[in-house]
C-alpha cells in the first residue's frame, strides 16, 4: 500500500476509534479526563496560530477564554440567550480585543511581547474581579457566576451525561486541526511563517507581516473564546481566578511548546502527554506529599526542554516516518 | 559525550513514565487496593495558597477516623472500617470537579467531604448531586452552598449570613454591657468570594443598626504592603473595625496596625485567617484585645474539649481551631449516619444524614448542643462564639466571651480598648 | 492633604525594596536575555535562608547577609551552570531562547513545592529581632525602621553592582556580553562563565532582598509568587538591564501603591499598576531609563 493510502487509512481509523470510544468505555471519569484533554488540545492548537505560526509567545490567552465564558454566561443567565449564540458573540468580542491587543504588541520583540500579554491577562482578571456590574451586565466580581442545571439539552449546551460534551469537543478539535492544516498550506500560512522567522526579508518581499499577524490573532482569540463557552457549560461555574488565570495561560503555552509549536501535531501531542502526567501525579501523589505532583511536573518540563527544545513532535514525527517507510512501498521517483 | 548519554537515558525513562501514565488511564482502575470498608473521598487544598488550612482539616479528620476505627468501626455494618481518600484541589474548581468525578466513579466512594474554598465547593457539590453521593461540607460558609436546592449536601458550619448577623448582635450586646456607644464603622475585607460576601451582609446590618460606615475597603489578599491601607483606617478613625482576612494578610495587617498605633475601640475579625494557629504565634502582643468570631474555641465549656484538643496538640504542635473542629465533627456526624443507615447505599446514607439528631458523643465538643439538618441541608443549630485575644497570665490566648453563656468563667472582656 | 507626605515616604522606602527584588531580575535579563520566571522562588529561598540563619544563630538579621550572599550566589551560579546552560548550548543560534522560559518556570514549580514539602505551609516570623515593629516618629509621621534599613540595603546593593559592572574586569566582560555576545566571545570572553556569574549576582541580589523583608514579613513557600509579577513590571518600567531603572521603577510602583489607596480602593490600585505597565510598554518599551538595545 502506498504511503498516502496508509496515512489516509490511519487517519480514518483514528477518527473511528475516537468517535467510538464512548460506546466502549462507559466510565464518566475516563470521559471527563478525555474531555479535558481534548479541550487542552483544542486550546493549544488555537494558541498555535499565534504562538506557533506567527512566532511570538503570547502568555495571556486565558483572557480570551474568560471573555468567551463570561459573555455567554452573562447573556444566558440574564437574557436566556443560548450558549451557541453566546459562542459566536463571545468569539467576536474576543477577536476585537485580540486585535486591539495585537496592534501595539506585535511591534514588540520577544520578551516584551510575552510580558505585555501577561499584563493584559492579569489586568483583565483584576478588572473583572473588581467590577460587579458592567453597565446592565452582572459580572458578580470574585464571587463568580453559577449556571443552574435546568433546561438541559442541545439548545442550551447543557447535558447530564458526559457523552454529548465529549462529541462536541471532539468535533471542535477536529475542526480546529483542519483549519490549522488549511492555513498552513495557504498563502497566509507561508506569510506567517516567513514573518515569524525572518521578518525583514518577508517585508522586503512585500508581505504585510503585521496584517497577517493580526489576522492570526483574531482567529486564535475567536477560537479560544469558543472553548471558554464550552468550559462554562461543562463545569457550570466560572469565576475570574478559574477562567482568566495566569496558570491557564502558562499551561496552554507550555503544552504547545513542549509538544512543538509551529507544527500541527505538536500541540495535540503535548496535550496528550502532559495532561496525563499532571493528572496522574496529582491523583497518585497529591495526597501523599503535598506539592509532589507539581515537582514532578516541573521536572518533566525541564527535562523535555533540555533534550528536545523544539518539542516532542520532532522525534516522534521522525519515528513515525521511519515506521511508514517500513510499512509502505516507497513512492516511485517522480519529482 | 558520556554525560549526554546518561541524560538521554534519564530522559527516555521520563518519557516512558509519561507514556505509562497515559496508559494507566485506559485501565481505569482505582488507585488503592480495596479491602471491605466504607470509602470516604475528601477534597481539600493540600497545595497552593490554602495549603495550611487544608493540612489542618486533614489532620483533624484523620484523628477522628482513627478514633472511630479503633472503637470498632461502623458496628451496624459488621465493624466496617472507614478508609479516607484525600485529593488535592489546589484550590481550583476544575480540579475539585475532576477529583469528585474520579472519586465517585473510579474509586466508588460512599461519601464525599470538602472542599474548604467555597469556589471549589459549589461546582463539586453539583457533581455529587448528579450522582446522588452524599456530600458533607464541614467548613465552606457561602450561603449559596445550601441554597442550590440540592438534596445531597449537608453543611456543618453556620452560613455566612449567620456570621455577620452574630457579629452585629455581639456589637450591640457589647455596647449594652459596657454602656459605651459605637457610631462609626469601617469594613476592611479580602477581595474574594468570602470577603465580599461578608461585606454585603455588613452593609445591610449597618443600615439597620443606624451605624455610619466610614470606610468600605476591599483589598487584594496578596498585597505585599499593608501600610497604605492601615493609613486609611487610621485617618478614617472608626469606632469599630470589622475585618475579613486570610492568614498571611491577617498577620501583616495586625502587625502593621500595631506599628502605626492604630487603635479603634474594638476590632472584630471573622475567623479564617485570624483563627489560624500561626496567626497568634506570628503577631504575639500585637493581637491583644482583638475580637474574633469562630465556630469554636479551645475553652468551650463542654466535656471532652480539653482532652481532644490536647491529643491533637501533642500530635501536631498546634491547637484545634474552629475549622478543624468542624472537620472533626463532620466525621462523627458521618459515622453516626452510617450506623443508622445500616447500609452503604447512597440513598440510605443520605436519608440517614437528613434525619441526624446528634446530641451526644465526641461530636459534641462543638460550642452548640445539637446537630440537626434543615430541609436545605444546613445544620440548624450551628452557632458561633466570639473570643477576645488577651493575656491573663498564661501568655496570649483566645478567650471565649460571647454569648454570655459561653463566656469563660471569671473573665471580663475589655472594651473599649485602652488608648496607650 | 499633608498626610500624603507620609504615604509618599512609605512608598519610596517600600518601592526601593521592590526595586531590590527586581534588581536580580534586571541583571539576569540584561545579560542572558532571558525572563527568569523562577525569580520569585529565588527570593523565597533567600528569605528562608535568612530566616534559618537568624533563627539558628540569633544574629541581627542584617548580619545574616554574611551567610546569605555567598550561599545565594553559588546557588544561582550552579543553577545556571547545571540546569540552564544546556539549553543555551542547544539553542546556540537563537537570539532569545524561549525554551529557557519554560525551564525557569519548571524551576519555579520545583523550588516552591520542594520547600512546601520540606518545610510545610505554615507562616513563619522572626519574633524577637531588633528591627521588628520599630517606627520612627517624626512630626506626627510614622516611618518604618525595617523599611529604612531595606531602603539603604537597596541603594547600597545597587551601587555595589553598578561599581562592579563599571570598574572590574569581570564587570566589563558582563557588559560586553550583554551588548553583543558573539563579538564578546570573539574577544576571548568566556560566554558561559559570564552567564554563570551574572546569574549568581542576580540570585544574590534576591537573597539580599529576602533579608530586608524577613524582619517584617511572613516567610512561607509561596511568598515568592506575590513579588514575581511585580518584579517584571518594575523591570520593564525601569528598563531591562538598567540598575537605576530597577530601583527607580520600584519606587514608582511603591508610591502608586502607597498613595493610590488614599483616593480609591487598594484593589483598583492594582489595576492602575497594570495600566501603567502597559502604557510604558507601548510608549517607551525600552523603559524609562533603559537604553535601546538591539533586541
Amino acid at each position: 500500500m502506498t504511503r498516502e493510502n496508509f496515512q489516509k487509512l490511519s487517519a480514518a481509523l483514528l477518527l473511528i476509534v475516537s468517535f467510538g470510544l464512548p460506546l466502549v468505555l462507559r466510565s464518566p471519569t475516563y470521559l471527563h479526563i478525555l474531555i479535558l484533554l481534548y479541550l487542552y488540545a483544542y486550546l493549544t492548537t488555537s494558541w498555535n496560530l499565534v504562538g506557533g505560526f506567527a512566532g511570538v509567545l503570547p502568555l495571556g490567552h486565558a483572557a480570551f477564554f474568560g471573555i468567551g465564558a463570561y459573555t455567554s454566561t452573562v447573556l444566558f443567565l440574564q437574557y436566556g440567550i443560548s450558549p451557541w449564540i453566546g459562542m459566536v458573540l463571545g468569539g467576536i468580542m474576543a477577536s476585537i480585543v485580540g486585535v486591539i491587543i495585537g496592534l501595539p504588541t506585535f511591534k514588540m520583540r520577544g520578551a516584551y511581547f510575552a510580558l505585555a500579554t501577561i499584563a493584559f491577562g492579569e489586568g483583565m482578571r483584576v478588572m473583572v474581579e473588581n467590577i460587579d456590574y458592567l453597565g446592565p451586565f452582572n459580572l458578580n466580581g470574585p464571587r463568580g457566576l453559577q449556571i443552574p442545571p435546568l433546561n438541559v439539552g442541545l439548545a442550551n449546551l447543557m447535558f447530564v451525561n458526559k457523552e454529548p460534551y465529549y462529541y462536541i469537543i471532539l468535533i471542535m478539535l477536529i475542526a480546529v486541526l483542519m483549519l490549522t492544516y488549511t492555513i498552513s498550506c495557504s498563502k497566509l500560512g507561508y506569510y506567517l511563517n516567513a514573518g515569524g522567522e525572518e521578518p525583514e526579508a518577508a517585508k522586503a518581499l512585500g508581505v504585510n507581516v503585521a496584517r497577517c499577524k493580526l489576522i492570526a490573532m483574531a482567529m486564535s482569540s475567536f477560537l479560544t473564546a469558543l472553548a471558554g463557552v464550552f468550559y462554562a457549560q461543562l463545569t457550570l461555574f466560572i469565576h475570574p481566578k478559574s477562567v482568566i488565570s495566569l496558570d491557564l495561560s502558562f499551561e496552554i503555552a507550555f503544552i504547545a511548546l513542549i509538544g512543538g509549536r509551529g507544527s500541527i501535531a505538536g500541540p495535540v501531542l503535548g496535550a496528550l502527554l502532559l495532561r496525563p502526567v499532571s493528572d496522574f501525579s496529582r491523583i497518585y501523589f497529591g495526597h501523599i506529599l503535598p506539592g509532589l505532583h507539581l515537582i514532578i511536573f516541573g521536572t518533566v518540563l525541564i527535562l523535555v526542554m533540555i533534550f528536545q527544545p523544539r518539542g516532542l513532535q520532532e522525534p516522534l514525527t521522525k519515528a513515525y516516518h521511519r515506521l511508514l517507510d517500513r510499512l509502505t512501498e516507497k513512492p516511485t521517483e517522480k519529482e | 559525550m558520556k554525560e549526554r548519554s546518561i541524560g538521554r537515558k534519564v530522559y527516555v525513562c521520563v518519557l516512558a513514565f509519561a507514556f505509562v501514565c497515559s496508559m494507566a488511564f485506559l485501565a481505569d482502575r482505582p488507585a488503592l487496593a480495596q479491602p471491605k470498608a466504607v470509602k470516604v473521598g475528601n477534597i481539600l487544598p493540600l497545595s497552593g495558597p490554602s495549603a495550611s488550612v487544608g493540612q489542618q482539616n486533614r489532620y483533624a479528620q484523620d484523628m477522628a477516623i482513627e478514633e472511630i476505627n479503633a472503637a470498632g468501626g461502623i458496628k451496624s455494618l459488621g465493624g466496617a472500617k472507614i478508609t479516607m481518600l484525600y485529593s488535592d484541589s489546589e484550590s481550583k474548581p476544575e480540579k475539585g470537579v475532576a477529583e469528585a468525578e474520579r472519586l465517585i466513579n473510579t474509586e466508588k466512594v460512599h461519601v464525599l467531604t470538602g472542599c474548604w474554598n467555597s469556589a471549589v465547593t459549589y461546582p463539586t457539590t453539583a457533581v455529587a448531586e448528579r450522582y446522588g453521593t452524599p456530600f458533607i461540607v464541614p467548613v465552606s460558609v457561602a450561603d449559596k452552598i445550601t441554597e442550590q436546592g440540592f438534596k445531597t449536601v449537608f453543611r456543618i458550619a453556620a452560613k455566612d449570613s449567620w456570621w455577620t448577623r452574630d457579629q452585629f448582635v455581639f456589637l450591640s450586646d457589647l455596647q449594652k454591657e459596657f454602656n459605651a456607644k459605637v457610631s462609626t464603622l469601617a469594613f476592611v475585607y479580602e477581595n474574594g468570594d468570602w470577603g465580599k460576601g461578608f461585606a454585603g451582609g455588613w452593609k445591610k446590618l449597618a443600615e439597620k443598626g443606624g451605624y455610619k460606615v466610614l470606610l468600605d475597603e476591599p483589598y487584594p489578599s496578596t498585597a505585599t504592603d499593608m501600610s497604605p491601607l492601615v493609613q486609611k483606617i487610621k485617618r478614617a478613625n472608626p469606632d469599630v473595625l470589622l475585618l475579613v482576612s486570610n492568614a498571611a494578610d491577617a498577620i501583616l495587617l495586625t502587625n502593621t496596625m500595631a506599628e502605626y498605633k492604630v487603635k479603634p475601640k474594638a476590632i472584630i475579625a471573622s475567623g479564617g485567617g485570624h483563627a489560624d494557629p500561626s496567626f497568634l504565634k506570628a503577631v504575639g502582643k500585637n493581637g491583644q484585645y482583638l475580637f474574633d468570631i469562630v465556630e469554636w474555641e479551645t475553652d468551650v465549656n463542654k466535656p471532652g474539649v480539653k482532652e481532644i484538643n490536647q491529643k491533637f496538640k501533642s500530635k501536631y504542635d498546634y491547637n484545634l481551631a474552629g475549622e478543624s473542629v468542624d472537620a472533626y465533627i463532620a466525621m462523627y456526624v458521618m459515622a453516626d449516619a452510617l450506623e443508622r443507615a445500616k447500609s452503604l447505599d447512597p440513598k440510605a446514607i443520605r436519608d440517614a444524614l437528613a434525619k441526624t439528631k446528634l446530641t451526644k458523643g465526641p461530636a459534641m465538643i462543638a460550642s452548640y448542643d445539637a446537630i440537626e439538618f434543615d430541609e436545605t441541608g444546613q445544620n440548624k443549630y450551628a452557632a458561633l462564639v466570639m473570643v477576645q485575644i488577651n493575656d491573663i497570665g498564661k501568655g496570649m490566648e483566645r478567650i471565649s466571651v460571647w454569648p454570655k453563656g459561653a463566656r469563660r468563667a471569671g473573665y471580663k472582656p475589655l472594651f473599649p480598648v485602652p488608648v496607650r | 492633604m499633608w498626610f500624603i507626605a507620609e504615604d509618599l515616604i512609605n512608598g519610596i522606602l517600600m518601592g526601593a525594596i521592590y526595586g531590590l527584588t527586581a534588581l536580580g531580575l534586571t541583571v539576569i535579563f540584561g545579560v542572558l536575555k532571558v525572563i527568569n520566571f523562577a525569580h520569585g522562588s529565588l527570593l523565597m529561598v533567600g528569605m528562608f535562608v535568612a530566616y534559618w540563619a537568624v533563627t539558628l544563630s540569633g544574629l541581627h538579621p542584617y548580619l545574616a547577609l554574611i551567610l546569605v550572599i555567598p550561599i545565594m550566589f553559588f546557588f544561582g551560579y550552579y543553577l545556571q551552570d547545571i540546569v540552564i546552560k544546556p539549553i543555551f548550548k542547544a539553542e546556540k543560534d537563537v537570539r532569545e531562547p524561549i525554551t529557557v522560559i519554560i525551564v525557569t518556570t519548571g524551576l519555579w514549580y520545583i523550588l516552591d513545592n520542594l520547600t512546601l514539602l520540606i518545610f510545610g505551609p505554615q507562616y513563619r516570623n522572626i519574633q524577637d529581632n531588633p528591627l521588628r515593629g520599630k517606627m520612627l516618629e517624626i512630626g506626627g509621621m510614622f516611618i518604618s525602621v525595617p523599611k529604612l534599613w531595606g531602603f539603604s540595603a537597596a541603594i547600597l546593593t545597587a551601587l555595589a553592582i553598578y561599581w562592579f559592572l563599571q570598574r572590574t574586569r569581570m564587570g566589563r566582560a558582563i557588559r560586553a556580553t550583554s551588548l553583543d555576545r558573539d563579538a564578546a566571545s570573539l574577544m576571548g570572553i568566556k560566554q558561559y562563565k559570564v552567564y554563570n556569574i551574572a546569574f549568581g549576582i542576580g540570585t544574590a541580589a534576591a537573597g539580599i532582598a529576602g533579608v530586608t523583608l524577613v524582619p517584617f514579613y511572613n516567610v512561607f513557600p509561596s511568598v515568592g509568587v506575590l513579588f514575581d509579577i511585580k518584579g517584571f513590571i518594575i523591570v520593564v518600567l525601569g528598563g531591562l538591564g538598567s540598575i537605576s531603572g530597577a530601583i527607580l521603577g520600584g519606587m514608582i510602583i511603591g508610591v502608586i501603591e502607597s498613595v493610590g489607596p488614599q483616593f480609591m480602593t487598594a484593589t483598583w490600585t492594582e489595576g492602575i499598576v497594570y495600566a501603567l505597565f502597559l502604557l510604558v510598554l507601548f510608549v517607551k518599551p525600552s523603559g524609562l531609563f533603559g537604553v535601546r538595545y538591539d533586541w
